[in-house]
């Protein structure tokens, strides 16, 4: 077969390659994972008409299709405008034009959730919900970056491996005049959380506030109430984790108690600093190897550039990961090789 | 004689009402629940009638106003001591049917058992005014009808929720002139005639048939399923158990205070007792002790009635989906088994 096709094109929208020639799959997002069962229909006739039949569940939650023949993209960029539409401007207010030619860039990346409180006992947020209010703040824009909202510390959902790994978590009140002492919550924080409760001599709870992840394992034992999370919402932001060839890392603690406003500023300012590491000029290049470049403290000042912290919201001051070194001494290299991060004139 | 308190022209009603009562009722408290974004309902002092839910069942029931969680009873000094104080304030308490059976059940473990008057108890019941919630459907897991507890005669205020305000029924001379000028109303409560859950319960005909009970089989399956958290217990509206803690102000031990707090028969070392003796030992053998007590043992003492009310708190609490109507439906069927097989 003679192909002349343009495959990083392609792949800016949202068709990626085969191994077999001239066929592609188109990744649609669906950010937290959760649309309405409706575009099921979607789904099947996309793969029935231009794909192989089949779909797939993409490992960050997006639609997947492959075998579709690259004559027939325009075809199916026409027909998904609806479901960019919908999705986009309708459920997550981005506010972008959508036309007959598919996604505009692949950049950032689909947004990743667990199901959260919707379904879940464990879940301290409405994760979907959250990354409907992220979309709009990373797309379209050509800059990568992966986004996984967990709804609580379990952290089913991998926060600790991604780029900006948002937990859901849950500032607890303790009310003693509720407490009968039972010292369920202190059995369920040992057995399934980090060992924060005590039972004291009085028959008392005490709690180590400084080693409390906020799963609220404790109000879910407590058999009378004794324990009430605070209305609002709390997060944890996990920088920097990743997978790859060269140096797989798990994320570290950016944030502590950060409010959704706080998350949402930080998040936005997350074009800004992209452009400024890559001069303005986005490539295709992984969000965590941006922070790399930076180094931490230079990220951390332009992350948090207008961001006014809740007085809640603890921030890492130095974050050293601990990456897997399959070569060791990866980062001794000749100058020349070195990565730069910033204007080229500055 | 009824009258209509109406919506949004009722502030003046309540001030007037608050200068000499503590109103409680159950009340919402967004975002309190178990899981993340639901609520609770329970009681606590409210200042007007727009706090009060009423179309919901309160998670916890009202006998946490007569008996709070936790409560200091005395203050001591090295030898002295002296009881804890109380308001003499009297308290509109909103209830449906079946708490204000349960606070006439409770009246029998706290004033009459033992021949001693719980002065606690007796100082908050002599404050209590009842104000009768009306509760004409009940939920799926209400079951008051099959325990005899949907109606009640005796009330000093009945009130019912409609679009316009709220209908109150005034049998209580004193009251009366809080409505004084207010707008007549035909209110008369109704009742719930029928639950969509009905239960039977067993008889257990002699002590022989209680023993076999005791060991049948049946009550196993609660090892596996109930967690012994206590949530049965805490939300029930006739449970009356308490245990009683010393606590020292400082590094002195010679001053401090005894409280009163509520425990639970569920609670795995609750009788525990001297000499290493626990007679109670697992999951099963506690759930066997509650359902005998509330559906043969307290009617076994007292007499006239069981001790259940079938407000079904007990269910809409567990953790584990165990629903206590079909508990008692297992153990009915037990004993229909035993006392065939003894024939």
């Amino acid at each position: 077969m003679n192909h002349d096709i343009n495959i990083k094109k392609l792949r800016i929208n949202c068709f990626r390659q085969s191994k077999v020639p001239g066929e592609f799959m188109l990744q649609m997002r669906c950010p937290g994972g959760m649309i309405d069962a409706k575009y099921l229909s979607f789904v099947q006739h996309i793969a029935e008409t231009w794909g192989d039949g089949s779909f797939h569940i993409g490992t960050r939650q997006s639609l997947d299709f492959c075998g579709i023949k690259y004559e027939d993209i325009p075809a199916v960029n026409a027909y998904i405008r609806t479901y960019i539409d919908e999705i986009e401007n309708g459920v997550c207010q981005v506010g972008m034009e959508v036309d007959e030619h598919g996604y505009p860039t692949i950049g950032a990346r689909n947004i990743t959730a667990c199901i959260g409180n919707h379904h879940c006992i464990c879940g301290n947020i409405n994760t979907f919900e959250l990354a409907r209010k992220i979309e709009p703040l990373i797309f379209p824009s050509h800059y990568h970056i992966k986004i996984n909202i967990a709804g609580c510390p379990n952290d089913c959902n991998k926060a600790h491996l991604c780029d900006f790994g948002i937990i859901g978590t849950a500032k607890i009140d303790y009310h003693p005049e509720r407490c009968i002492g039972c010292g369920a919550c202190v059995r369920a924080c040992e057995h399934g959380a980090t060992r924060v409760l005590e039972l004291n001599a009085d028959g008392r709870v005490e709690k180590d506030p400084c080693c409390c992840v906020g799963c609220a394992e404790c109000v879910k034992a407590c058999p009378a109430g004794a324990w009430t999370r605070r209305p609002e919402p709390f997060y944890r932001v996990i920088l920097g984790g990743r997978t790859g060839r060269q140096t797989p890392r798990t994320g570290k603690v950016f944030l502590n108690w950060a409010s959704e406003e706080v998350v949402l500023a930080v998040i936005g300012n997350w074009h800004k600093f992209s452009a400024w590491v890559m001069d303005y000029k986005p490539e295709y290049l992984h969000g965590g190897h941006l922070i790399d470049r930076a180094g931490y403290k230079k990220f951390k000042e332009l992350i948090l550039d207008g961001v006014e912290l809740n007085p809640e919201c603890l921030v890492a001051e130095d974050i050293y990961w601990h990456e897997t070194e399959y070569r060791s001494n990866f980062n001794v290299k000749p100058m020349r090789m070195h990565h730069h991060a910033g204007p080229s004139n500055g | 004689m009824g009258y209509l308190i109406g919506k949004g022209e009722d502030a003046a009603f309540w001030a007037k009402l608050r200068q000499d009562y503590d109103i409680y009722a159950p009340k919402r408290f967004p975002k309190q629940g178990r899981f993340s974004d639901t609520d609770i309902i329970r009681y606590d002092r409210v200042e007007s009638g727009a706090e009060i839910v009423f179309d919901e069942k309160s998670d916890y029931p009202a006998k946490e106003v007569l008996t709070p969680i936790c409560q200091a009873i005395l203050y001591f000094t090295e030898d002295e001591y002296r009881a804890s104080k109380a308001s003499q304030r009297p308290i509109l308490l909103f209830m449906r049917p079946c708490d204000i059976h349960a606070m006439q059940h409770q009246e029998k473990i706290y004033l009459e058992n033992g021949g001693v008057a719980d002065l606690y108890y007796r100082r908050m019941r002599e404050r209590v005014h009842i104000v009768l919630m009306e509760c004409s459907e009940g939920w799926d897991t209400c079951f008051c009808v099959s325990m005899g507890t949907n109606r009640v005669e005796d009330y000093a205020l009945a009130v019912r929720q409609t679009e316009q305000g709220l209908l109150f029924d005034v049998r209580e001379d004193a009251l009366k002139t809080y409505f004084a000028g207010q707008p007549a109303a035909d209110f008369q409560p109704v009742f719930v005639e029928k639950n969509s859950v009905s239960v039977t319960v067993p008889e257990i005909a002699d002590k022989e048939l209680l023993l076999k009970l005791k060991e049948h089989p049946f009550w196993q399956q609660f090892n596996g399923r109930c967690e012994s958290c206590g949530a049965c217990t805490i939300a029930c509206s006739t449970c009356t158990c308490f245990t009683t803690r010393d606590v020292i102000y400082g590094d002195n031990p010679a001053v401090g205070e005894r409280r009163r707090v509520t425990s639970s028969c569920q609670v795995s070392g609750f009788d525990d007792m001297a000499g290493g003796i626990s007679f109670r030992k697992d999951a099963a053998s506690r759930m066997r002790y509650k359902m005998l007590h509330k559906f043969r043992d307290y009617k076994a003492r007292f007499g006239d009635h069981h001790m259940c009310v079938g407000c079904g708190r007990c269910t809409d609490r567990c953790p584990q989906f165990i629903s206590v109507t079909a508990t008692l439906e297992k153990m009915a069927a037990a004993v229909a088994e035993l006392s065939s097989a003894s024939k």
